[in-house]
């Protein structure tokens, strides 16, 4: 399976949070469709809960409060969720082969059975939303691959009520953002362009993302560098040792012993 | 037959085998993580199984690292201005035909460093992997200690395969000593003259 | 709603008061995106930032129970700059009607109105009415200058509402309040259109009815009403209260909004004369003297054969209530609390809960000799005996639990706000003991009959004689299970004779025995048919003897373009989905604002029945004759007896214009409009009978200097019984939490996510403190008052470990309603402390 998508039939969601009203029935039709158990939780003095990703939350509203200049305050709510990178941090560091997996229509997904445990997608995925579940696999939102194979849109995008998620073709949703008026993006080319792409009215800090989101430079350099250097080194000493035996030959005793 | 003198412990021959194999393991699986080598894989049965494995292994190296560290680390410390000299002349590998070498102990200069190579880059490959096996919720730890883990991976793949070259078709009769332990007392007065001297053999 | 949930998107402006549209009806943030998409502004106004807020174009904050004020100074401001709608106002309100010269308004009576009584705290209503011309129609001043002429009437009493004024009672800042209103007047124009959306948020008040009394005067004057995007819009709480409330679910209904008969009316003929208005005005439809239809095919429905002419078709089988006889919510339960009630039924309710005063309601519960509740889950209320503070042993109340089925369990229809009546279908069977309400009842209603049968009893007629043909009969003659179908059907109602239209000659045959009524026009006063709900027939129904069940309809078709969906299920009346729609084009017939049509008269257009030229397109009009300025045309307003929408409202208990009044309990010393602090037709009588001092009590007391007010999260369903037993939404939201000033947090020394004691006169409840800017201290008369919210779904019983907390309503006050009796849970007093 290709490691990034396929740009023809790239399948993404758009959030437009300035059409999110924090319902949160994206949250709980999310966790219908993925047959997700509720955690208990406690209220924090927010209406954000869970407070952030889980193994049984694949997506979250954030609620934050702004200043601003005409209200008491700019509260804004925005779907947090797997980003279904193009160049997907996940993908790149994971050992086990099939456990992410990059579907036909661009979603990043994953397969417990072939999930070591190792977590290391945790660390490799510059969003911070690979979870683990009480198996220690894998599990994070998967743009609801068995749903859209079937033609269907994804729960949460299916269950909001005002457009806030909307599924569709990737090159089509960031044109009618930006006929909509949104002049740039977030994740239109970041990361090799993101499947789940946000029409921001303000900087992406705001909303909690970050400008320029990047995988970890230590996953680029290994995978850059380390990795050949893994094949280039190992070929390298046993060829090394071939050259040596055939021109310089064994280390001689017996000589000492003649002399 | 000639006299023989011991070289090596049967627990020190061991210990040697517990780590080469082992080490050897962790070398495949890790390639098959390195590259998700399905046909690896396919040798454990699933991609789980590979997974144990590998940090069993690993538990099992550190161990067999550690015991090493009897045999070999106060002898590689030892250093003196004869290793000085058998590094600036290589040791002797990089000239065909026999060349005087500064006179060694029970391991030369060029096993010293191969032990303390192996050794820091072990240390750093067994901590890392334990970090990565067992630490989580700390991003930078897991990253750093993936970069670690892989950086000393290259060490031994490169450290594995010339330590393997140089102890059998580059020094023959060496793999003799890690199999029975016992060297011909003349081949050890030529090999390890400090070491002779230092038991009243020369 | 006079509209529907699609046509919000229709509006220019949507003005949100008195709901949270956001958390309690997302679906309704669809259509108002869609209307912002087009262009339209959002306002909404509410004491908290609430998620709606943040979607609005307009945020206004104001305190919790100054609705009036609020809205009184947008009359003021509209009337002061000429922004209403002058022909609307002219032609389709009783704004030029000359009222009585001895009403006097408060103006004059410094917060009253002509007629009131202290000791009773009621209004002789007899000079709330309009001056008559010799025909018996009210005098007219087309100029609108006569001084007792309503537009000048009302001029007056809003002169006082200025901008300063309001600000003070309201706490809203003026250049807020100024905003607000110019964005909103800008829909009086013809081509734009101005709709509200309200909630609990303005009904729960003792001044509810006069919060969308207010509302509605605003909707004339800007001639909102009838149109497309506009209208009054009560976001309903929940999705069949629509439903429930027009089969008469409330004591002082019947179904189809037929009044409850009272002893003092003891044959139908005085039932029909006392409730039927009439007119002398031949221009006004007046529609409601068809009452004398529908209560006798309503009679003709429950009671069938039994019903005769000769015992007034089982007008006395009817329940009536004594004279004076107030059997509202709140009643109902102190007369339980006094021990006045032996058994109770809480079906598909949780009264410990969802009604104030909450630990009295527990302790009235205490006092039943038996109680049966029906629901989906054990509750607070069918396990009150082993809730806090109840000893089990000390409670005789015997309890019966009786497990309901869901409504994926059933089929049936469902009434939403817009009016839409639904026809939904089974998803799988009952689970377990479950059964559906229906079989319950007939479960339920045939033991009391064959009691009834066996021994007697005092008056079993009105049981004995009850229709109940609703499915296949065993040998007992009892119905083995309900055909949900026949229920519908029965509703719809029957020609029980052959029906002629004798206005016609030769006689016109409307329908014939034993067929579906084809809607309520055909409805007889005879007893030749029969409908359990007039307003319902026409919902399941019959076309060249095909049996169409209208509701079960999923027509997508949008003729008018404007999202009427009129195959779409089926609405009432007669399928009509925006009301009053002949108030949206002019006496002419045609649209006030032609991009948005909702119905217009085509003159050449053959009429479909009368084959003559002449015929409204678009939705089904009020009422089929020709637009008003024509010979035979007629008044928008049917329902009305003269009309016209009523600016000057004489109808209800507490006066024909709304005033402001301050709520039972608030944090002023007196009213700043005038000496009535609260409104002066609220009954204290349960107050008065338990001595409450409340002068001193309610007011500005120290030990509760804070405006509370409960609201609803979307994760949660009314007291929680449906939502606290799922694990999703209790992740969401597991406890009961208190919003506040982050500088009424810093007063009391509480941090984000403290836990707090809340407490009111009637008890205190912990929560958790949610500290945010969301909530800002006003400014009321001066001085700084801070107002709190907190929403009312937990319960002690659910989750088990009494990590949810409990029901707000403990905290809120037993006062109701001037007119309706629905409990001030909007805005009451409290007091917080760091637990």
């Amino acid at each position: 399976m290709a490691n990034t998508p396929n740009k023809n039939n790239r399948k993404a969601i758009l959030v437009t949070p300035e059409v999110c009203i924090g319902c949160r029935g994206c949250q709980t039709a999310c966790k219908s469709w993925n047959q997700l158990p509720g955690q208990k939780t406690k209220n924090l003095g927010t209406y954000q809960n869970p407070p952030d990703l889980a193994s049984s939350a694949f997506n979250i509203i954030r609620y934050s409060e702004v200043p601003s200049e005409t209200n008491p305050v700019r509260w804004l709510f925005v779907s947090r969720r797997c980003m279904h990178c193009a160049d997907a941090g996940c993908m790149k560091i994971c050992p086990a082969p099939g456990a992410i997996y990059r579907t036909k229509e661009g979603a990043v997904a994953f397969d417990k059975e072939k999930c070591i445990g190792c977590r290391l997608c945790v660390a490799g995925c510059p969003f911070d939303v690979p979870r683990y579940d009480k198996d220690n696999k894998i599990s994070k939102c998967h743009l609801c691959y068995d749903r859209i194979a079937e033609g269907l849109q994804p729960a949460c995008a299916k269950t909001c009520p005002t457009g806030a998620l909307r599924f569709g073709d990737r090159d089509k949703l960031i044109e009618s953002a930006k006929q909509a008026g949104y002049g740039k993006i977030y994740g239109e080319a970041d990361l090799g362009g993101l499947g789940s792409i946000f029409a921001f009215k303000d900087a992406p800090k705001l909303y909690g993302y970050a400008e320029k989101p990047n995988i970890p430079e230590s996953v680029i350099f290994w995978h850059n560098v380390l990795k050949p250097l893994a094949v280039i080194g190992l070929g390298g000493a046993v060829a090394g040792a071939l050259i040596h035996f055939a021109v310089i030959g064994p280390h001689k005793d017996e000589e000492v012993k003649k002399s | 037959m000639s006299e023989m003198v011991r070289k090596a412990t049967i627990a020190e021959i061991v210990n040697h085998w517990i780590l080469a194999v082992s080490c050897i393991l962790l070398i495949i699986t890790g390639y098959g993580f390195l590259f998700q080598l399905k046909p690896v894989y396919a040798l454990f049965g699933s991609n789980y199984t590979m997974k144990v494995v590998h940090n069993w292994t690993g538990l099992v190296f550190t161990l067999s690292l550690f015991g090493t560290m009897f045999n070999y680390l106060h002898e590689a410390l030892d250093l003196s201005s004869d290793d000085w000299n058998w590094i600036k002349m290589g040791g002797g590998y990089l000239t065909k035909g026999h060349v005087d070498v500064p006179p060694m102990g029970k391991i030369n200069t060029g096993q010293k460093l191969y032990y303390l190579a192996i050794l820091i880059g072990g240390l750093g490959i067994i901590a890392s992997g334990f970090a990565i096996w067992l630490v989580q919720g700390m991003r930078t730890l897991t990253l750093l200690s993936h970069l670690i883990h892989n950086l000393c991976f290259v060490l031994f793949v490169v450290a594995v395969p010339a330590h393997i070259y140089l102890g059998t078709l580059a020094n023959p009769g060496l793999l003799q000593i890690m199999i029975s332990g016992m060297v011909p007392l003349e081949v050890a007065k030529k090999r390890y003259p400090k070491w002779m001297k230092e038991i009243g053999k020369l | 709603m006079t509209n529907h949930w699609i046509d919000i998107r229709n509006a220019d402006v949507v003005l949100v008061m008195g709901s949270n549209p956001a958390s309690n009806h997302p679906i309704s943030m669809k259509w108002i995106m869609r209307a912002k998409e087009r262009g339209a502004k959002l306002i909404v106004v509410d004491p908290r930032f609430t998620q709606t807020a943040a979607k609005a174009d307009v945020y206004a904050a104001m305190r919790s129970g100054s609705d009036i004020a609020f809205l009184g100074g947008m009359i003021k401001y509209i009337l002061d700059n000429n922004l209403y709608f002058k022909d609307y106002v002219l032609d389709y309100t009783n704004a030029s009607f000359l009222v009585n010269p001895d009403f006097k308004g408060p103006s004059e009576l410094d917060g009253l109105f002509s007629g009131y009584d202290v000791k009773t705290r009621k209004y002789d209503k007899k000079t709330w009415s309009f001056q008559m011309d010799e025909k018996g129609v009210p005098k007219k001043d087309p100029a609108l200058k006569d001084p007792n002429c309503v537009f000048q009437l009302l001029k007056k009493n809003y002169a006082r509402y200025t901008i300063n004024k309001v600000s003070g009672i309201t706490g809203t800042p003026k250049e807020k309040l100024e905003e607000v209103y110019k964005l909103y007047a800008s829909t009086g124009k013809p081509n734009k259109v101005g709709t509200e959306l309200y909630a609990m948020g303005w009904t729960q008040h003792t001044i509810g009815t006069q919060n969308i009394r207010a509302m509605c005067i605003i909707q004339l004057l800007l001639g909102n009403m009838g149109m497309a995007g506009g209208g009054i819009n009560a976001l309903r709480g929940e999705s069949n209260v629509q439903g429930s409330t027009d089969h008469g679910l409330l004591f002082h209904i019947l179904p189809g909004y037929l009044p409850t008969p009272t002893a003092s009316l003891a044959s139908l003929p005085a039932y029909i004369e006392k409730y039927t208005p009439k007119t002398k005005d031949p221009k006004s439809v007046n529609w409601w003297s068809n009452r004398g239809k529908y209560i006798t095919s309503y009679l003709k429905a429950i009671y069938g054969s039994s019903a005769t002419k000769e015992n007034d078709f089982g007008y006395a089988y009817l329940p009536k209530l004594d004279e004076g006889m107030n059997a509202s919510w709140l009643n109902l339960f102190y007369k339980m609390w006094q021990g006045k009630t032996e058994g109770f039924f809480a079906w598909g309710q949780n009264p410990a809960c969802s009604t104030p005063a909450a630990k009295y309601v527990r302790d009235a519960l205490g006092k039943l000799k038996w109680m049966v509740t029906a629901n989906l889950f054990d509750n607070e209320t069918a396990s009150f005996w082993r809730g806090p503070g109840m000893n089990p042993k000390d409670i005789q109340t015997e309890v019966f639990f009786l497990p309901v089925c869901s409504s994926v369990e059933k089929e049936g229809s469902l009434s939403n706000s817009g009016r839409w009546a639904q026809w939904r279908y089974k998803a799988i069977e009952p689970i377990g003991q479950s059964k559906s309400d229906s079989d319950i009842m007939n479960e339920l209603y045939f033991r009391v009959k064959s009691l009834y049968q066996k021994q007697g009893g005092k008056f079993p007629e009105p049981i004995v004689k009850l229709t109940w043909n609703y499915g296949e009969k065993d040998a007992n003659g009892k119905v083995k299970e309900v055909n949900i179908h026949n229920v519908a059907k029965e509703i719809n109602g029957y020609y029980l004779e052959d029906v002629y239209d004798k206005t016609a000659t030769p006689p016109k045959l409307l329908g014939k025995k034993g067929d579906l009524c084809a809607s309520f026009v055909h409805l007889q006063a005879d007893g030749t048919t029969s409908s359990g709900n007039w307003i319902y027939s026409q919902s399941y129904t019959q076309k060249e003897g095909k049996i169409i069940n209208m509701m079960a309809r999923r027509g997508k078709n949008d003729p008018t373009g404007l999202g009427l969906y009129p195959e779409w299920t089926w609405a009432w009346p007669v399928n009509r989905r925006i009301i009053y729609n002949r108030a949206s084009v002019d006496p002419q017939g045609k649209p006030w604002d032609p991009k948005r049509a909702v119905i217009k008269w085509d003159p050449v257009k053959p009429d479909p029945n009368t084959k003559k030229p002449g015929v409204w397109v678009g939705d089904v009009p009020d009422g089929p004759a020709p637009p008003m300025a024509s010979e035979k045309g007629k008044y928008p307003f049917i329902m009305r007896a003269d009309g016209v929408g009523a600016i000057f409202g004489p109808g209800l208990a507490d006066g024909p214009f709304p005033e402001h009044y301050e709520s039972l309990e608030c944090p002023l010393e007196e009213n700043l409009l005038s000496k009535q602090r609260i409104n002066p037709a609220v009954s204290l009588k349960i107050q008065e009978e338990l001595g409450v001092d409340l002068a001193k009590y309610y007011s500005c007391d120290v030990r509760y200097p804070l405006v509370a007010t409960t609201y609803r999260v979307s994760e949660h369903w009314q007291t929680g019984v449906m939502t606290r037993h799922l694990p999703w939404q209790l992740e969401m939201q597991p406890q009961v939490f208190l919003e506040m000033s982050k500088e009424l947090a810093a007063e009391k020394g509480i941090q984000n996510g403290d836990k707090v004691t809340v407490s009111s006169a009637r008890g205190d409840i912990w929560a958790i403190a949610m500290v945010t800017d969301r909530f800002r201290p006003f400014k009321i008369a001066g001085s700084t008052v801070h107002q709190v919210g907190l929403p009312w779904h937990f319960g002690w019983q659910y989750p088990e470990d009494g990590s949810g907390g409990d029901s707000a309503n403990i905290l809120t006050p037993f006062i109701g309603d001037a007119n309706t009796m629905i409990p001030e849970s909007k805005a009451f007093m409290v007091n917080v402390k760091k637990a």
